[in-house]
């Protein structure tokens, strides 16, 4: 393992002055399940580890006066899955992360944390950029909002600047008739990431079509996968069985997944069929479609 | 469990904890290309690292007089340090001590070796073509390196074959003949790992030209006599000290890190530690990876003529005990049938892996995946019911096995009928639930053979405190043996178990015992504790008799007194008995052995001195659109004789299910071009709670005045295998090759789906 120093900084301008000063030689560590693994495989090497441990305000949970849910950066997966206010404002993000790995690690593993990984095998990108969330990031040059859709650039990427911090997630609502749901499936331990993972949203129009529809699908290449094109076509459409094939045969022929030990590129494939049509399905059940017959 | 709370609350004192003052910390620099001639070793920036204490080379190794440089418990092929070559990656080039861990790991990651790359071999079929790279140039007299220490061994020399272990009974070919059907199918499972959660930790000191170590390991006599070879000393001047360990399930059979550690405390001068880090356990040892084919000839009535097999064990760069494995796995791959015509070639072969060798259920999980899978092919290709098909073959007692053995106290037939029973067997059907979940069962049959000939000796005393001890070899690696063996001789002696001391083994204190492995202990160890603890009861029954004037028959035993049967009031403790004799503690000494033994090239003779036997059933459901198995009921059926602890017994049954739920369906070491791909827990998974099936049941078969019969791995071996049964009759399609991935299966379901087309 490299050789580094720790810093325990108070206050979130503590932190970015170290992070203004000490540039890509800097890392913040939030609960640290990820960086301690790339640590002690060499494939980071940080002369300062800037511990966001003891930073006051990153933490917690919050519904905002436009009714976003917002969860602060060091707010423990394990909080947002047994928080009531998540279950209340919206069930998914906290069946999502009570998705990711394992309850240990869930009591570690942080909101910010696990974003910033870009890890391509996690549950929570494909679910926030289904819902289309945005990650606060700060520096002291700039405050900026930027979609989790945009933040994730590839394999361990984002759009993060050296400088910047993220602060808190911001999860718009959804309106009450929408379903929404994310399917993770593993083919190993049921500790193991995800093979694939599907976050599907559906919202109903007063005709019973479909207002809007998101796909994402994660863990199968180096950023969740989203293809508007297919998601456009059927807006407007009745969501029944035929229009979910449809997107679920256009997702599996419009992405090229890689191979890994979950499954190689053809399985993901034959995946990404199956789980868009499963997700899909869920998330029709969920919506409220009541006396609007298309 | 004597030591359960110490377990839980963490207080016990695991190799790992051990330490001396002035202790060094050890550490390796591997190999990272899988064979190669080592041209040059630079060390001098290791030699800078702060803290360094000596790094150590095999250049360093061949200069230091009077070693013997290799080792290994059967075939010495096993360079303590790389000496020009290295077989694979991972392979140990050099050894650093320094003063703290992190100095050595620092100093290990400085030193720079250049190789000169040699063609790589990693299949054992492909290793045993001509022209293959030799990994070691095993010959017959050289005496050194290749000598073949265990009786029996049969390396091919000039190949990389380092024993082929043959059974020749009846007539194969007439068998065939005979038959109105033949098949031939060829199975595999691929390498895995142990995980035990404590790593391989070691001690070494050196002391007035005396060596002690303190390892956590199965096997202290052999690894006492395997460092006296290396460092050229009478047996007596190496004392292997083992305290208790957080788990083993084989990987800690045989030296495996004791040699580096007393070579570097050797050369250093002083103690020295070496725990290896979770991704060197995997580099380590693992279960061999098998191909395994089979031809089957049978008759329509579901009698079987002839069986033929040709196993391959990858044994990696080193023998270790694949030998043995390939030995063990040769006829238990036979299956406990009724099969007039057998033989079976069964080859340990070389290659450029991490080496191979003991593992929970030594040979017989892929020796069963292999042959039970065979059997349901059978039967579905006689349209027979595979529990049917399996009955009419079981041997019976006083049957004949494939190696001339007579069985007696046979039970393959019960342990299946209650198996298939537990979870509702009725015969070979599969159910459709609707959205491509279909559900259906397997069955699968064990026969594992137990360390034969093998020894155990043990000791048990009294001191005038009355405290009663066992000195015993026997290992506590969580198995519970501490609490068995405390039983049998508190049985014996009419005091508490709890109150009953079981010492940890140390060669220098405790009696001979051949190894802690095989399932033999409670049998072995514990007749052997039992005899002596018998012995003390009689020594401390004849004592009281002459204090008390009457006959021994007259008394009785009863927390730590003797006394006239019915008055309490004549007792004399334990204590006040051994003080009578001037002694300081009465001991007796018990031994027990078994005999036999095979020959090599026929596999005739004794292969076990009993049996373990056993069945696996169950319950599966499949998703066909995904390949994903569930395995809803698993259950196994033991036959254990006579039960010594029924908590602990149940545990090693229910924890060789969860060991066979991650074979059958995740657990694999993936290579490329010899380099581990998944050396870590978070890409090699291993069953969490949330993998196990949603029942798990067992049975325990016991005998009125039946002996032990171990149990410590025999509910493993059928649970894979049931399980490839099961998904078979679901997807009506046979994946051959462990483990079951939803991949493997949704593949084997297209290839069917394919063929109808």
């Amino acid at each position: 393992m490299a050789e580094f120093a720790v810093v325990e900084p108070a206050t979130v301008d503590e932190v970015l002055d170290l992070l203004a000063r000490y540039g890509e030689e800097a890392k913040p560590v939030a609960g640290g399940t990820w960086l301690a693994l790339v640590l002690r495989q060499g494939l980071l090497w940080p002369s300062l580890l800037v511990s966001l441990r003891r930073v006051s305000g990153l933490a917690g949970i919050t519904v905002d006066e436009v009714g976003n849910l917002r969860l602060g950066a060091m707010t423990r997966l394990r909080s947002i899955e047994t928080s009531p206010l998540v279950w209340e404002r919206l069930p998914v993000v906290a069946e999502t992360y009570r998705e990711v790995a394992n309850v240990r690690v869930r009591y570690q593993a942080t909101v910010g944390g696990n974003l910033c990984d870009a890890d391509y095998a996690s549950d929570p990108p494909a679910l926030l950029t289904a819902l289309d969330a945005r990650v606060i990031a700060v520096s002291q040059r700039r405050w900026r909002a930027i979609p989790v859709r945009d933040f994730i650039l590839g394999h361990y990427q984002t759009v993060l600047e050296p400088d910047e911090l993220v602060t808190e997630v911001v999860v718009p609502a959804l309106p009450p008739d929408a379903g929404a749901v994310y399917v993770k499936y593993r083919t190993r331990s049921h500790e193991d990431r995800p093979c694939i993972g599907v976050a599907a949203v559906v919202v109903p129009d007063a005709e019973g079509r479909l207002a809007r529809a998101e796909v994402v699908v994660g863990a199968v290449a180096e950023r969740p996968q989203r293809l508007p094109e297919v998601l456009d076509a059927v807006r407007g459409r009745a969501l029944d069985d035929a229009s979910i094939g449809e997107v679920a045969e256009r997702y599996a022929a419009g992405i090229d997944p890689l191979s890994d030990l979950r499954g190689s590129a053809w399985y993901r494939s034959e995946m990404i069929r199956v789980f868009v049509e499963r997700a899909l399905r869920a998330a029709r059940e969920r919506a409220q479609w009541e006396g609007r017959q298309p | 469990m004597i030591d359960a709370v110490e377990r839980v609350t963490g207080r016990i004192r695991f190799s790992q904890d051990a330490s001396l003052p002035g202790m060094l910390h050890a550490a390796a620099v591997r190999s990272v290309v899988p064979h190669g001639r080592i041209a040059r070793v630079d060390t001098a920036a290791a030699l800078e690292v702060p803290g360094v204490v000596a790094v150590v080379t095999g250049e360093d190794l061949r200069r230091l007089p009077g070693l013997r440089p290799v080792y290994g418990p059967q075939i010495e092929d096993q360079p303590v340090v790389a000496l020009d070559r290295v077989r694979y990656v991972g392979d140990i080039v050099a050894l650093v001590a320094a003063e703290t861990p992190r100095a050595a790991q620092e100093a290990a990651a400085l030193v720079t070796v250049e190789y000169e790359e040699l063609p790589a071999v990693f299949d054992p079929l492909d290793a045993l073509e001509p022209g293959a790279p030799l990994l070691h140039e095993l010959e017959p007299e050289r005496p050194h390196e290749g000598t073949a220490l265990y009786f029996g061994i049969r390396p091919q020399f000039g190949t990389n074959c380092c024993n082929l272990f043959r059974i020749r009974r009846g007539d194969v070919a007439r068998g065939f003949a005979e038959a109105d059907l033949v098949l031939e199918e060829t199975f595999r499972t691929p390498a895995i790992q142990h995980v035990a959660m404590e790593p391989h930790a070691a001690l070494a000191l050196w002391e007035d030209g005396r060596l002690t170590v303190w390892s956590g390991t199965q096997t202290p006599f052999n690894t006492r006599q395997i460092l006296a070879g290396i460092f050229g000393l009478p047996v007596e001047r190496v004392r292997v000290v083992v305290p208790p360990m957080g788990g083993s399930y084989g990987c800690k059979v045989f030296p495996r890190i004791e040699p580096q550690a007393a070579l570097l405390a050797y050369v250093t001068g002083r103690p020295v530690k070496f725990v290896l880090r979770r991704d060197e356990e995997f580099v380590t040892l693992t279960r061999h990876a098998t191909v395994v084919t089979i031809r089957l000839g049978l008759k329509r009535d579901g009698r079987i003529t002839a069986r033929e097999v040709r196993a391959y064990w990858n044994t990696g760069a080193y023998a270790d005990c694949g030998p043995d494995v390939a030995r063990k796995g040769g006829f238990g791959i036979v299956g406990p049938y009724r099969i007039p015509n057998v033989a079976v070639d069964s080859r340990c072969v070389y290659t450029n892996l991490p080496p191979a060798g003991a593992f929970r259920g030594y040979a017989v999980t892929q020796a069963t995946w292999a042959s039970e899978s065979m059997m349901d092919l059978a039967a579905d290709a006689l349209g027979l019911d595979p529990l049917e098909f399996r009955l009419r073959n079981l041997l019976r007692d006083g049957e004949t096995f494939a190696t001339g053995e007579t069985l007696h106290d046979v039970h393959f037939a019960e342990c299946l009928e209650r198996a298939a029973a537990a979870i509702g067997w009725e015969g070979p059907q599969r159910r459709e639930l609707g959205d491509g979940r279909v559900r259906a069962k397997g069955l699968a049959v064990v026969m594992k053979g137990m360390t034969t000939p093998s020894r155990s000796e043990a000791k048990v005393g009294v001191d005038r405190s009355g405290q009663v001890t066992v000195y015993s070899s026997t290992v506590e690696l969580g198995q519970g043996a501490r609490t068995v063996l405390a039983q049998l001789a508190a049985e014996a002696l009419g005091v508490p178990y709890q109150q009953v001391r079981v010492v940890d083994p140390d060669t220098d204190r405790t009696p001979f015992d051949n190894r802690t492995t095989s399932s033999r202990s409670t049998y072995m160890m514990g007749n052997a504790v039992r005899q002596a603890a018998l012995a003390l009861r009689e020594r401390l029954l004849l004592a009281a008799a002459q204090r008390l004037e009457v006959e021994p028959a007259d008394l009785e035993l009863v927390d730590g007194n003797v006394r006239v049967a019915g008055a309490p009031a004549s007792a004399l403790t334990f204590g006040q008995l051994v003080e009578a004799t001037g002694q300081e503690e009465l001991v007796e000494h018990g031994e027990f052995r078994n005999q036999g033994g095979l020959d090599p090239d026929t596999g005739q003779g004794i292969a076990s001195s009993h049996w373990h036997q056993g069945a696996g059933a169950v319950e599966v459901e499949v998703d066909t659109r995904t390949g994903k198995v569930t395995i809803l009921h698993a259950h196994a059926s033991v036959y254990a004789g006579q039960v010594v602890n029924w908590h602990t017994a149940e545990l090693q049954n229910l924890g060789c299910i969860v060991f066979g739920v991650g074979s059958a369906l995740f657990e694999e070491l993936v290579y490329d071009q010899g380099q581990l791909v998944n050396p870590n827990l978070s890409d090699y998974l291993i069953p969490s709670f949330l993998d196990l099936p949603e029942r798990m049941t067992h049975d325990l078969i016991e005998r009125p005045g039946a002996e032990i019969h171990g149990l410590g791995e025999t509910a493993l071996p059928p649970i894979p295998a049931a399980v490839g049964n099961a998904v078979a009759r679901a997807i009506g399609a046979r994946v051959t090759e462990l483990p079951l991935t939803p991949e493997r299966v949704l593949r084997a379901i297209r290839a069917r789906d394919g063929e109808r087309g």
